[in-house]
């Protein structure tokens, strides 16, 4: 098993800082989905991870710990995630992504 | 090299993988995207092989988005690590023989400009500090010093990163890595001041934990580069394997570098800075008003 970032949508909607999506190395791995707190009643979307793009180095949790100082972003083990998004899964929208989500498929 | 080429042939679309759907349907060819819409639209950069935390992809993904016109932008790199993301992309890249990058985009940059006249086709090259001030060190002086109109973009991690871990002329003097266990005896080579003597009209350094300094700087070299002459950018990039910085660490280091030896530093040409002002409308260019007169 490996290490994967997941983002808690209860602390990311609570801001639109997004500063996580500017600072991963990875391509389209950190998506934003300006829906996905607003749903719960939050003021802003929240941001997702692509787990099948994430190569688990936890730069976006410094990040979101250092700079952003929200807390919002944990490594965990990718068969421990209950659901997440993959890349086979997200549709991309005039300004924003959504995801459906799945339980990730780990061989 | 225009907006055809990122379209489906007919009767294709329904075979065609779903990133490359997403690119023609979501990417940002023909838009402006900036860093502040990053996650909200499909990039140019795909999956690539480079190491997990590198901050030299990081760099290599800001700068893919910084470009003004992705569409009608050609990159040029060699051998190292850099090249492994820049040819994972969805603009043309041109590989080159170990250091003749920049003899390979001065010849592109001409003919481009012969081809298409007036419309503007950006060059970028992008190549490790092996690759432009070791082995390819004149070729890049020379198309400085020949004035050639495209910008160079050195992505310094500091050592030979590829190859295990040798010594390069960018390397900092002491510096102590697998493939030199004496240290290195030499200083820095200082490229900055090269670029300068040798005519490029905006030179600057850069680290990427600021993407929306990355993104400036960028866009105003790619800009300049299209009329005034070349333009130059230094961004460190370290490399976490060679170093051995903790990938989660990797933007501390770029913070603490960034306040001892790697300051943002830029420097235009007068002539660069009217054609921003005029050309593009940059604010921060345009002639100061002269100060009004008050009656005493």
């Amino acid at each position: 098993m490996y290490l994967v970032a997941d983002i808690n949508v209860d602390i990311c909607a609570q801001t639109s800082c997004k500063l996580c999506t500017q600072f991963c190395p990875e391509a389209n791995t950190i998506l934003y989905n300006d829906q996905a707190g607003r749903d719960k009643g939050y003021k802003y979307g929240a941001a997702y991870v692509a787990v099948d793009r994430c190569k688990g180095c936890a730069q976006c949790v410094w990040v979101c710990d250092n700079m952003a100082k929200h807390n919002a972003i944990k490594m965990i083990m990718i068969d421990q995630l209950p659901n997440a998004a993959i890349t086979d899964n997200i549709v991309y929208g005039e300004k924003s992504t959504t995801a459906v989500l799945a339980g990730p498929a780990v061989g | 090299m225009s907006l055809d080429y990122v379209k489906f042939s007919p009767g294709f679309d329904k075979f065609m993988p779903k990133e490359y759907k997403d690119m023609v349907e979501h990417g940002p060819f023909g838009k402006k995207t900036t860093v502040s819409q990053m996650g909200s639209f499909k990039e140019i950069l795909e999956e690539h092989p480079m190491c997990a935390g590198c901050a030299m992809t990081l760099f290599i993904r800001l700068a893919m988005i910084s470009f003004p016109n992705p569409e009608d932008t050609i990159t040029v790199g060699t051998a190292g690590c850099g090249r492994l993301a820049i040819s994972q992309a969805a603009i043309p890249f041109v590989y080159g023989n170990y250091g003749d990058q920049n003899g390979v985009a001065s010849g592109l940059s001409r003919g481009l400009r012969l081809r298409f006249g007036d419309k503007p086709k950006d060059v970028v090259v992008m190549a490790g500090d092996g690759g432009m001030a070791d082995i390819g060190f004149s070729c890049t002086l020379h198309s400085w010093f020949r004035k050639e109109k495209f910008t160079t973009i050195m992505l310094d991690n500091e050592v030979y990163g590829n190859t295990g871990g040798q010594e390069s002329g960018m390397t900092n003097k002491g510096a102590v890595l697998k493939m030199a266990p004496l240290g290195k005896k030499f200083e820095k080579m200082d490229m900055l001041a090269m670029a300068k003597s040798a005519g490029c009209a905006y030179v600057a350094t850069v680290v990427p934990n600021n993407p929306r300094r990355v993104e400036a700087v960028i866009k105003k070299a790619v800009l300049i580069a299209r009329e005034i002459g070349p333009t130059y950018i230094q961004a460190y990039t370290s490399c976490n394997i060679e170093y051995a910085i903790p990938t989660d660490k990797v933007m501390e280091d770029a913070k603490n570098v960034e306040g001892d030896r790697y300051q943002f530093t830029e420097y235009v040409t007068d002539e660069a800075k009217q054609f921003l002002a005029e050309r593009y409308g940059y604010k921060e260019f345009l002639p100061k008003p002269a100060p009004a007169v008050t009656k005493a």
